[in-house]
This record gives structure tokens, sequence and C-alpha cells, in this order.
């Protein structure tokens, strides 16, 4: 199968029996459908929280979500349990995927151009990018491939039947797939995700606390969990994007093991580099050591040339527009207090 | 000519300083999500990454 053999252009071409679902993430609304009456669709665990809510679309309906208001108290995602099926949809989305039933996923005509090393691959095909996913506890053919265009507007994704067989409701943008879509998306110009713990404080000032692996966001995130009026956007993924000359940081459906994850955004006044340390305190950074901690802890498309060049710009921006700090922090409320100072006001 | 300074003007040097390379860890099994997310919370249920169950290969 390849987008020449099925094309790629249904954007007009949809049979009654769609049921799409539309989410969005960081302003930016994705439509899934299938045309397959034998596949039943349906989003999973925290990215439920970023479903486009309409139980019944009409052409008028604009496809915005109603935001949070700033301070509302976070209800924690349930990362179990099944997928709900989603039937609302979006007039004019930024990225339709269509899902359907697939058989042939032996053949492989395009170029590779990245190994993740584990779960999937990229190729280049006709302008197309095609991921493979594959696991080793399942054989050596994908479960799922997914065509994208050249522009990440448009998608299909295949699904190996026997693999997803005792699924009673599919999410076809199942992780990764759908964090590797939106990297390649935000990269074209739009923004950057990051490695990081995102809050909201009282005010609505958004603070970043980046690192890697075990460098504290959980910990950050959970000590912030119930604090009043806070909202905590995400314990692990943050997606960052300038908008009338605001950079605002959003929460993101790729939570950690804190499991917290919220559709919000806030306006980011604060980056801190993660460090643990004997006492609460902030170190200063040079805009160059920011700009490369911080691209340390993106996600960037490394395959794509002008992505890296834009996602490097836009941090760049980040790093004159907002101050960055290497945080060492005791792991206690004290932090909280410490970072809930009026320092940025 | 505008390259030229005025006299009597201190041309005020700025202090060399040494050129250093810093280093900043890259974890591209983190970077490039090709594992599952983290144990047993999050990741494609059918590679066995599901809630509460064994993950093949931890990534971020």
């Amino acid at each position: 199968m390849s987008p020449g053999e099925q094309g790629i252009g249904y954007r007009s071409a949809l049979s009654p029996h769609c049921s799409p679902l539309s989410i969005r993430i960081a302003d930016i609304n994705i439509s899934i459908l299938t045309q397959d009456p034998e596949l039943r669709i349906g989003v999973e665990g925290a990215a439920k929280q970023f479903l486009t809510h309409s139980a019944a679309p009409s052409p008028a309906f604009d496809g915005r979500v109603k935001k949070p208001r700033s301070g509302s108290t976070l209800s924690k995602p349930k990362a179990s349990g099944r997928a709900v099926e989603g039937l609302a949809t979006q007039a004019n989305p930024d990225v339709m995927v269509q899902a359907r039933w697939g058989d042939d996923f032996k053949q492989c005509r395009g170029e590779k151009i990245f190994d993740s090393g584990a779960l999937w691959q990229l190729y280049s095909e006709n302008g197309f990018y095609l991921f493979r996913f594959i696991s080793q506890a399942l054989g050596s053919l994908p479960y799922k491939v997914a065509y994208f265009n050249g522009s990440f507007t448009e998608g299909k994704v295949f699904l190996q039947r026997s693999y997803f067989n005792d699924k009673p409701c599919i999410y076809p943008l199942e992780y990764p797939l759908d964090e590797l879509l939106f990297i390649n998306f935000l990269a074209l110009g739009r923004g950057v995700e990051v490695h990081a713990c995102g809050v909201m404080d009282s005010r609505g000032r958004g603070h970043l606390f980046v690192g890697q692996s075990t460098a504290g966001k959980t910990t950050i995130a959970k000590l912030w969990e119930y604090e009043p009026n806070s909202t905590v956007l995400s314990d692990d993924r943050i997606i960052l994007r300038k908008m009338d000359n605001t950079i605002w940081m959003y929460g993101t459906p790729w939570h950690g093991e804190a499991m917290l994850a919220s559709p919000s955004r806030a306006p980011l006044t604060a980056v801190y580099f993660l460090e643990k340390g004997q006492k609460n305190e902030l170190i200063s950074q040079k805009p160059v050591n920011s700009i490369g901690r911080l691209f340390a802890c993106s996600f960037p498309p490394f395959y794509n040339r002008d992505a890296l060049d834009f996602i490097l710009t836009f941090l760049e921006d980040v790093v004159k527009n907002v101050p960055c700090y290497e945080l060492r922090f005791t792991p206690d409320k004290r932090v909280v207090e410490f970072i809930k100072g009026d320092r940025f006001t | 000519m505008s390259g030229r300074k005025k006299q009597g003007e201190r041309v005020q040097k700025k202090p060399y300083t040494k050129p250093e390379v810093k280093q900043v860890p890259l974890r591209p099994e983190e970077a490039v999500l090709g594992f599952c997310k983290n144990t047993g919370v999050y990741g494609p249920t059918i590679t066995g990454c599901k809630p509460l169950g064994n993950c093949s290969g931890i990534g971020s």
C-alpha cells in the first residue's frame, strides 16, 4: 500500500458511516476518521482530556475548545480503562488523519531516512513520509504504518488487524505516533515540544521545569499538584508556541509518572533547568547555555534540516524573552514557595 | 570616516575570555520517542506498554 495507490486526498470524500473524532493540543486541531465500518476508533488515556467535545457536530461548529479557566483545579487523567469513542468533528482541522485496516505491510519501497532504534522507522516515498511501527514483541512486520504528506496536514494510518483484533476500540494515533505527528507538525514553523514539567501558578504565570529523565520533573509536579489555584499542565511534556508576541506553554497528553496532563496554557514566565541541590537557589545562565540545555531536552525531527534550523531559532527567541535559570532544589514544599516569590512581577 | 576613533577617545577593550566548550548531555533514546514512555504508564498498549504492564523498553 502506498499513498500513490490509495490517494491521500479524502477531505471531500467522507462516507456517511465515518465516525470522526477530534483532539486539540496546543491550539492544533486534529481530526481522526475512518471509512472502515469494521474499525471503531476512539481515544485512550490522558488524550481523552484533549477531545473536542461536541455530541452533535454541525456546520457552524468551529472546533474551538473551551479552555479551563485560569487556576481551575486539575483532574487527574486515568491512564487505564477503555477508549472513549469520540464523535466530535471540526469544520477546518489543521491535520486530518484517516485510519483503516491494512493487510500488506511487507513491502516498503521508500528510502529509509531515520531509525529510532526501537519502535519506529521513517521512510520517504514520493514526497510522503512513511512511519513503520515494529515491536520485537510482536514480530518483524509492522503492527501499524502511517503515511503523511510533506506538510503533515494529511495522513493515513493502516493498522494490522491481527494485532488489534481483541480491542473493541482503537486509538489510531496511539503513542508514539501522536507525539511524532506533533513534533513534525510543530517543527514546520509552529513551535517546539520540550521534556519538561509545566506549571501555571495562581497568578497565571507559566513556569517551565526542564530536564531529562530523573531530573526531578515528577517531584516538582507532585509538589505543585495540590497547590491552590495552580495547574500542572504536564509533568513530562510541554509544547512551546509563540503567538501574538507571547511565548505560551501548553499542556499535552504525554504525561509522565505523576500522570498529570491538562489542555490549558499559560504565558511562559521563566525557565528552570532542574538540578538536585542542598538548598533552593537559582543560577543565572548564559544565553548560549540555555539554548543548548533547552535543545538537549527538546524533541526535534533530527532528519529535517529546516526543522532543526527553526527549532534553534525558536529556542533563541525563547531565551531572549524569558529568564532562564538553573534551579538547584530540595525535594520538598519549600521549592514551591521559593518559585512563587515575587521576582517576576 | 566612521571607522576612525576621535582623538583622545579611549578604546575600551573587552577583556579576553578563553573560549570554553560546554557539553550538554543528550539522551537519544528519549529524544527520538523510540521506546515506551515510562514504566507501565503510557505507551503503545499493543507492544506491552499498557498501564501497569510490562514495558519492552524504557525510553523516558
